[in-house]
């Protein structure tokens, strides 16, 4: 008797879990579509901000594209240092030990706030290495908070390669490179890229760490590396914040929402391109 | 030809992977060099036992005693919203819900762990904020309550994740044999999915403890930022919130920029410590 009534309060608590999850959920899609969806026009996707305080009338395409620019660069630099990365740890390192300190590195790396990761790239990159506040300072930042995200993915995609593979390439006198170049990266290729497209949506949507570094209230598009840029979260913050228009601020978060959402599903469809090949 | 690129590409990656590494150290060793100015100022132990934050006057009014406390505070009300939440979720997840259902339900989880941070202060500050003050009446919305809340609906996809992928194996494991003994299946998860997840529970509890003490925007823009000793339905700061808002005022170089170096130092610190006991946990349990 006393299992049985366990049992029933067991099942309520993990389907009123269940369905408090789904209902946040839906509720949050919600809340943004619905509100936002009203001032959401093609006018306000490719206006400048405009209006007293700035911001509350006109549009976010500045910060729409300086929002890409920062996913860009990120997205170079923090791929570039960890495919190399997963590369060494996986084709190269033969110690267990340095295997190890790797992995806590990168997952210490992992659990660093991305406020001290702001504050990291203010000193270095804005004030040590005077880049000033600029697309590549902000960029730079974001490449960093990436990095781990990437890495622990891409070395996920490396294990899983078969090692038959790799082995008979080795037994047959071929270098590393080669090896690499022609046999590993053309079977994951696709894999690496959707990874790298995930932890750009993730770059694009953080504001803490491009508030020090490179994110303004008002920039045109920006034309070199360090010209200060605009971004979709910063300015959702600051049209919050300062409460200087609740519509546009239902907008802008519907515009950042719906790149997030296309990001999202550029990667699903990379990753199962690739599943439906082989 | 190609041994000359073979060894250029060896020594390319090994660099590489070096320099990756090396940013840890750099971040670390930067926010040091920085904080180390304001500890020649304030002795360390005023500075964290310390009840006064106020950079305009003088440097024993730079203590962050209040903001720490406010950050565990937080963090934890928003664990305790959410681990009940987040386990009963990641046991449907692996023992109920089959199939189709389960991808989808999954993927928009996944959507959920990256809906931007801001967007969430966004919502928190026009739908729970907003509640507390119109319909419950309470002097101040903005409060650490609210940022539980807020934070606990972020943390949920990482417990919710960790949970269900030890959780999915411990079933597989168990379900053919507990089948075989005709034991019913809520019998079966109770007494043997649960008790066997246990360390991953607790590894979800970490990982979602770390990550909520290092949010920044959704915390900054409900939690009201006034450096008292935090209540559960008063102000608090937190440490992230102290240097996002204050850094881009303080001026470079004064004790006021060093000292925010000095809280980012006591963030990361706490931080470090704890992702290195979820390595070894998560190291334990094969995740």
């Amino acid at each position: 008797m006393l299992e049985n009534i366990k049992s029933a309060l067991f099942k309520i608590w993990i389907t009123l879990s269940g369905v408090i999850v789904f209902f946040s959920t839906s509720f949050i899609f919600a809340y943004i579509i619905k509100n936002g969806f009203k001032s959401v026009n093609l006018e306000f996707i490719f206006g400048s901000p405009q209006g007293i305080p700035l911001g509350s009338e006109g549009g976010i395409f500045p910060a729409i594209v300086g929002s890409l620019f920062l996913m860009i660069i990120a997205c170079i630099f923090a791929s570039l240092l960890a495919i190399s990365t997963s590369i060494y740890v996986v084709y190269y390192c033969k110690s267990l030990k340095i295997e190890n300190i790797v992995h806590v590195i990168v997952q210490c790396m992992a659990g660093v706030p991305s406020i001290v990761l702001g504050l990291f790239g203010y000193t270095l990159l804005v004030v040590n290495l005077k880049l000033g506040r600029s697309l590549l300072s902000a960029g730079l930042t974001l490449g960093i908070m990436i990095f781990p995200f990437i890495q622990v993915r891409v070395e996920k995609i490396f294990r899983e390669i078969s090692s038959s593979i790799i082995n008979s390439s080795y037994a047959l006198g071929i270098s590393k490179s080669y090896t690499f170049f022609k046999l590993i990266l053309p079977i994951c290729k696709s894999e690496i890229v959707s990874a790298i497209t995930l932890a750009g949506g993730f770059a694009m949507g953080a504001a803490a760490p491009i508030i020090l570094t490179g994110a303004v209230i008002f920039a045109p598009i920006p034309k070199s590396l360090s010209s200060p840029v605009m971004a979709l979260p910063f300015h959702l913050y600051i049209l919050t914040g300062e409460g200087i228009s609740l519509e546009k601020s239902y907008a802008t978060t519907l515009v950042l929402i719906g790149l997030l959402f296309i990001i999202n599903i550029i990667s699903i469809a990379l990753t199962f391109i690739r599943k439906g090949v082989r | 030809m190609y041994k000359l690129l073979d060894k250029v590409f060896g020594i390319v990656i090994k660099l590489l992977a070096l320099f990756s590494l090396l940013l840890l150290a750099f971040i670390v060793l930067f926010i040091f060099k920085e904080s180390v100015v304001f500890f020649k100022e304030v002795p360390v132990l005023n500075f964290i036992t310390g009840r006064r934050w106020n950079p305009l006057k003088s440097p024993n009014d730079l203590s962050i005693f209040n903001i720490i406390l406010g950050t565990l505070y937080v963090s934890v009300v928003a664990i305790i919203i959410a681990l009940p939440i987040g386990v009963g979720s990641g046991i449907l997840l692996s023992t109920y819900i089959k199939g189709k259902w389960k991808i989808v339900i999954r993927g928009i989880i996944d959507i959920l762990a990256g809906i931007p941070s801001v967007v969430y202060g966004f919502i928190g500050l026009l739908v729970i904020v907003k509640f507390f003050e119109n319909t419950l009446d309470f002097s101040t919305g903005e409060s650490v309550l609210a940022g539980g809340i807020l934070l606990s609906a972020m943390v949920l996809p990482y417990i919710i994740s960790t949970c269900q992928e030890t959780m999915d194996k411990v079933y597989e494991e168990h379900s053919l044999s507990s089948k075989a003994l005709g034991i019913s299946k809520t019998y079966m998860v109770r007494k043997i999915v649960v008790p066997e997840s246990r360390k991953s529970i607790i590894a979800a509890t970490i990982l979602a403890l770390g990550r909520a003490m290092g949010e920044t925007m959704a915390v900054m823009m409900v939690i009201g930022n006034a450096p008292i000793a935090p209540r559960l339905l008063g102000r608090a700061q937190t440490i992230p919130s102290l240097i996002a808002l204050e850094m881009g005022m303080a001026e470079v170089g004064s004790l006021h920029y060093h000292a925010l170096f000095a809280s980012g130092l006591v963030l990361m610190i706490m931080l470090l410590i704890i992702n290195i006991i979820l390595y070894y946990i998560k190291k334990g349990i094969g995740i």
